[in-house]
């Protein structure tokens, strides 16, 4: 069930930031208007989800993020002085209209590589109450996104929430639908068109620099949240207690 | 007949009337939302104190996820050694091809590049300038480095005594032909001659980055003495002891680079709030007030022959003599009045359009009606009679 409820889009916009579009709002001829799209600085979007009241500031949605194969996750839970290693598929919850920096390394694919997306939750899910962990809001990171994000180039990633009346029925079973848009298309418009946009998810090839460590690189920070921990499989390894409580003193320092 | 017609039209127009609000006629479907630097804040010159008494009415927006600094990311040729000017000298050799550096922005860096391979006796000292921020780049700066290739080519230009300008610059979606796009370099090498490659990308895009090159040696030994310089016997210049700061990367000494002037005078497009006598609170000094944070009102400013302000009295101790000193300035100047009345238009194309204000809302339920006899329940829900029959509603027994 949440595979059909959780459908996925994606506007794979390699590398595309334009001034045009941010210029411009979109009406999705639905009688809705958008006026922002996925280039508005990071974390405007939140900042305005929040401020349209879906959803408090303090309601953690949870997030299980899938790799091609395997490797490891690293949610950073309010500084990047405390990383929370999961293996993948990882699961957390975090807040509604913040910015994360997550860490995805042990790709089988790229050795020695690291790589360090961002999600920004602008919207919720409504699950039934008490079964939040069982609904997590997936975001899958495919291989030709790294790729490209290995390349330079930057990957934004719209994740919706499919429309019940406009599910494909063929895609019931199937692989997540990933769309992509030319760069001048509003995902948000088109994900609120066939459904309502979730999260807003940033890859590039940018990483942390030793030599001149930038703070602002890992954004404001956020509190994460980690409840159930048999829901992403027996490979998951926290670093916490084992009431998925972050302790500060359990975390090992943060490679930089 | 004509009374027809115009009782005709007006039929026509009242019923269209209703259906049309006027939008139809000049709307196409389309709303165009202010840029994004303009979304994260009230508006240009609305956000500033109020007319003396008020404070601000609302700070900027803290911006969630502005980075300061921008990564360059040197991606080659393999194996050259870059290094940049610091304070009283240079540091050499502080990262190796392919390498990446984060870079404060909006700032100019004065950099070394040597040891390039194939050209190992040339040494290069380009500028790159930072450019701040945009927020049309600031999700693109958080997320990706800035990629700075330097090839054959422009090594070739910069030994033929040429400047070679590399402008990196964000593209818009009007100039990218496919979704599989990227940063993308304006190199001025590969431009038409008088076509500035900075106009250009500035065209199409955003900057972030503009690396400029030729092959002056900054560090080149003076070859020939000043005059006056002190000389030894065999007449080679006498080399003064002074301190000399010495960095290098090879041997773990690192040194962040100096900025050497500032880089891009953008910030994000919108002017800031026009103020009179500043952004000073009341029961401050703000404004320029006479005899407090500026010179009283009517001091003698006006240089004389002896190069003090205001009347002499020469000669000192005598009485005062000088009754007019006079300076003509007969340059004829052209220059033209000056502006009693200033008018600036500004204009976004296309412009600002969003969707009107909801002022009517029709919120209406439709509840079935049934009779009775029409109303079913299901099986597990119902009412049983005495003898275990149906029983419609209304007529069951009473406990």
């Amino acid at each position: 069930m949440s595979r059909a409820m959780q459908a996925f889009v994606a506007a794979l916009l390699w590398g595309g930031i334009v001034s045009v579009a941010a210029a411009q709002g979109t009406n999705t001829g639905h009688g809705r208007y958008v006026p922002i799209d996925q280039y508005v600085p990071p974390g405007i979007a939140g900042q305005m989800a929040l401020q349209a009241g879906k959803a408090g500031p303090n309601d953690f949605q949870p997030v299980r993020v899938k790799l091609p194969t395997t490797g490891t996750v690293t949610f950073f839970d309010g500084t990047p002085q405390r990383p929370v290693e999961l293996a993948a598929p990882a699961q957390a919850g975090l807040l509604v209209g913040r910015m994360y920096r997550l860490r995805v390394t042990n790709l089988p694919e790229f050795p020695g590589g690291e790589f360090y997306p961002s999600i920004e939750l602008v919207d919720r899910l409504h699950p039934p109450p008490g079964q939040a962990e069982r609904f997590p809001v997936e975001v899958e990171l495919f291989p030709e996104e790294f790729h490209g994000a290995d390349n330079g180039r930057m990957i934004t990633k719209v994740v919706y929430l499919e429309q019940p009346n406009l599910v494909q029925t063929q895609h019931l079973h199937g692989e997540k639908r990933v769309i992509d848009l030319a760069p001048a298309q509003n995902a948000l418009a088109e994900a609120d068109v066939l459904g309502r946009p979730i999260a807003i998810v940033r890859m590039g090839g940018r990483t942390p620099d030793v030599n001149a460590p930038d703070w602002q690189f890992w954004g404001p920070g956020a509190p994460i949240r980690l409840t159930n921990v048999s829901i992403t499989g027996p490979q998951t390894q926290f670093r916490g207690s084992p009431r998925g409580v972050i302790q500060p003193a359990n975390f090992t320092s943060p490679q930089r | 007949m004509k009374y027809y017609f115009l009782a005709l039209g007006t039929v026509v127009v009242v019923c269209v009337g209703c259906a049309m609000d006027g939008q139809q006629l000049t709307k196409k479907g389309e709303f165009h939302a202010p840029p994004a630097a303009m979304m994260q804040r009230p508006g240009p010159m609305v956000d500033g104190p109020g007319p003396g008494v008020l404070p601000m009415m609302a700070p900027p927006p803290q911006r969630p996820f502005a980075l300061t600094t921008s990564q360059v990311r040197f991606v080659g040729p393999d194996g050259m050694k870059v290094g940049w000017q610091v304070p009283n000298g240079y540091a050499e050799n502080q990262l190796v091809a392919p390498a990446r550096y984060n870079f404060v922005q909006g700032q100019t860096y004065r950099l070394k590049l040597a040891g390039i391979p194939g050209h190992e006796g040339l040494t290069i000292y380009p500028t790159l300038k930072v450019y701040p921020a945009h927020p049309n780049t600031e999700a693109y700066l958080s997320h990706n480095s800035l990629p700075l290739q330097i090839n054959v080519e422009d090594l070739e230009q910069v030994e033929g005594n040429n400047f070679v300008t590399k402008v990196i610059y964000l593209p818009d979606a009007r100039y990218q032909e496919l979704a599989v796009a990227n940063v993308e370099t304006l190199v001025s090498t590969r431009l038409d001659p008088g076509v500035d490659p900075i106009q250009e990308a500035d065209k199409m895009g955003t900057i972030m980055a503009v690396l400029e090159m030729g092959n002056l040696d900054l560090e080149m030994p003076n070859p020939v003495a000043p005059q006056g310089t002190a000389l030894n016997a065999d007449g080679s210049e006498v080399q003064q002891v002074a301190y000399r700061a010495a960095f290098d990367g090879e041997q773990g000494q690192m040194m962040p680079p100096m900025p050497i002037g500032p880089a891009g005078q953008h910030v994000n497009g919108i002017p800031n709030a026009m103020m009179m006598a500043g952004m000073g609170l009341p029961g401050q000094p703000a404004g320029p007030i006479s005899g407090v944070n500026m010179p009283v009102w009517g001091m003698p400013t006006t240089g004389t022959p002896i190069g003090l302000p205001g009347p002499t009295h020469l000669p000192y101790g005598g009485p005062a003599g000088l009754k007019s000193h006079t300076v003509r300035n007969l340059t004829k100047t052209d220059i033209g009045k000056p502006v009693d009345h200033m008018l600036i238009d500004v204009e976004h194309e296309p412009g600002i359009s969003l969707p009107h204000p909801v002022k009517y809302v029709n919120y209406k339920e439709k509840h079935p009606v049934y009779s009775p006899g029409e109303v079913g329940y299901p099986a597990w829900a119902q009412p049983q009679g005495a003898d275990g029959a149906y029983c419609p509603p209304g007529q069951q027994p009473q406990p």
